[in-house]
C-alpha cells in the first residue's frame, strides 16, 4: 500500500484521492480481464471481481478437500486443520442455527449459514493480506518494471483487495438472505401463509391500514441493513489505517523533509497502524459472524412465527 | 489449576449464552438504525430531484423512526421481561 502511495506523493500528496484509490474497486475502464459486453451488461474484470474468484475458488477448493481426505480415513479422528473446522461448523450449527431456527429445519439451513460465515470470513481476510502489494514490490524492486508499463502484475494494484468492503458484493449476499426468508417461510408455512405470517393477526382492520406497509418496509429494511454494515465495517478500518499511514507523506510535504516524515512514521503512525491491523482481525471475524447470525435470525423469524 | 479452567470454561459458556440471546435485540437494532438510513437517504434523494427540500427527508426519517421503531416494539413485546 505505501509504495503505490510513494509514488503518488512524489510530487504532490493528496491523501483523500490516495485513500479512496486504495479501498475502491478499480475503474471498469482499465479491467484486468477484458470480457464482452453482452445485454448491455460489460462482463470485464475488474479487482473485486477477481478476488471474489480468488475466495470463491481458495474456500471451494480447501474445504472440499479437506473435508473429502477427512471422509476416506480409516479412523474419522479429525486432526490438524480439519479439528478447527469441525470445531467452527459445530459452533454455527450449535450456538448461531439451531437457536433460532429450531431442530425441524436445522439442517436445511445450516449450509447456507455455513456458506455465508466461511466466504465472508475468507474474503474479509483476503483484503488484508498484501498479496497483490508484494507481487508489485517484486515486480518493481526487483524485475524492475516501471509503473507506466501495461503489464499484468500492474494493472493488479490499482483498487482495494477487500470485495466485501463494496457494497454491490455484500448487497448480492443480502439478496440471497434475503430470498432465503421468503424460501424458508414458505416452506414452513406455505406460500401465501407466510406473507399472512408478516402481519400479527387479531386486530382490527384500520390497524392493518398502517401495519401492512410498515411491515413490507421492515422486510425490506433488513437486508439493506446487512449490506451496508458489512461494507462499511470493512472499508472503515481500511480507511483508518490508511489515514494514519499518510501522515508520513503530509508530515513531510508539510515540514519539507524527509526526516520528519519518517519519524512520525516511527512514533506515531507504525505503531498506530500496526494497533488498528490488529483490531481488523476481530473486526474480521465479528463482522462474518454477526452477518452469519443476523442471517440465522431473520430466516428462523420466517420460520417461528410468534403471535 | 482446575479451578481455573473451570472458571475459564463457564465464563466462556457464559458469554456464549450472552452472544445467543442478544441475536433478535442486535437484529432489531441494525434494523432501526438501516430504516432510517434507508428512508432517510431515499428522501434525500427525492427532494434532489424534484427541488422539495426538506419535506421528503423529513417524511423519510419519520417513517424510518416509525419502522425502526415497530421492529424493537416486536422484539420488545416477543420477549416480555
Amino acid at each position: 500500500m505505501s509504495l503505490a502511495a510513494q509514488g503518488h506523493g512524489a510530487n504532490e500528496f493528496d491523501a483523500g484521492e490516495v485513500i479512496i484509490e486504495h479501498v475502491s474497486n478499480s475503474s471498469p475502464e482499465h479491467p484486468i480481464f477484458e470480457l464482452p459486453t453482452l445485454w448491455g451488461i460489460d462482463f470485464s474484470v475488474t479487482k473485486h471481481v477477481l478476488v471474489l474468484w480468488i475466495v470463491s475458488a481458495l474456500v471451494f477448493t480447501v474445504i472440499t478437500w479437506y473435508v473429502r481426505k477427512y471422509l476416506k480415513q480409516d479412523r474419522p479422528v479429525p486432526t490438524g486443520f480439519m479439528n478447527a473446522l469441525e470445531a467452527i461448523v459445530e459452533y454455527i450449527r450449535d450456538s448461531i442455527v439451531l437457536p433460532n431456527v429450531g431442530p425441524k429445519y436445522l439442517l436445511s439451513w445450516t449450509p447456507l449459514i455455513l456458506t455465508f460465515f466461511f466466504f465472508i470470513v475468507t474474503a474479509n481476510a483476503f483484503g488484508l493480506v498484501p498479496l497483490f502489494d508484494v507481487l508489485g514490490a517484486i515486480n518493481r524492486l526487483i524485475l524492475r518494471v516501471g509503473p507506466e508499463e501495461t503489464q499484468f502484475i500492474n494493472t493488479l494494484l490499482h483498487g482495494g483487495a477487500t470485495a466485501t468492503g463494496n457494497y454491490n458484493v455484500t448487497a448480492g449476499l443480502a439478496l440471497i438472505t434475503f430470498t432465503a426468508i421468503i424460501i424458508a417461510g414458505s416452506k414452513a408455512h406455505g406460500f401465501i401463509q407466510h406473507w399472512k405470517n408478516l402481519v400479527p393477526p387479531g386486530f382490527a382492520w384500520p390497524l392493518y391500514i398502517m401495519l401492512i406497509p410498515i411491515e413490507i418496509l421492515g422486510m425490506l429494511v433488513k437486508p439493506f441493513a446487512l449490506t451496508m454494515r458489512l461494507a462499511a465495517n470493512m472499508t472503515g478500518g481500511h480507511i483508518a489505517i490508511l489515514a494514519i499511514l499518510s501522515f508520513v507523506f503530509i508530515f513531510t510535504g508539510l515540514f519539507h523533509s524527509a526526516l520528519a516524515g519518517i519519524g512520525i512514521g516511527i512514533v506515531v503512525s507504525v505503531p498506530l497502524a500496526v494497533g488498528v491491523s490488529a483490531l481488523e482481525i476481530i473486526v474480521i471475524l465479528v463482522q462474518a459472524y454477526v452477518f452469519t447470525m443476523l442471517s440465522a435470525v431473520f430466516i428462523g423469524m420466517a420460520i417461528n412465527v410468534h403471535h | 489449576m482446575t479451578d481455573e479452567e473451570n472458571f475459564l470454561a463457564s465464563s466462556f459458556r457464559y458469554l456464549q449464552k450472552m452472544i445467543r440471546q442478544s441475536g433478535p435485540a442486535a437484529s432489531a437494532s441494525y434494523t432501526m438504525i438501516g430504516a432510517i438510513i434507508l428512508l432517510g437517504g431515499l428522501g434525500y434523494l427525492i427532494d434532489r430531484w424534484y427541488n422539495t427540500e426538506p419535506w421528503f427527508l423529513l417524511g423519510g426519517l419519520l417513517l424510518g423512526i416509525i419502522v425502526g421503531l415497530y421492529e424493537i416494539a416486536k422484539v420488545v413485546w416477543k420477549n416480555p421481561r
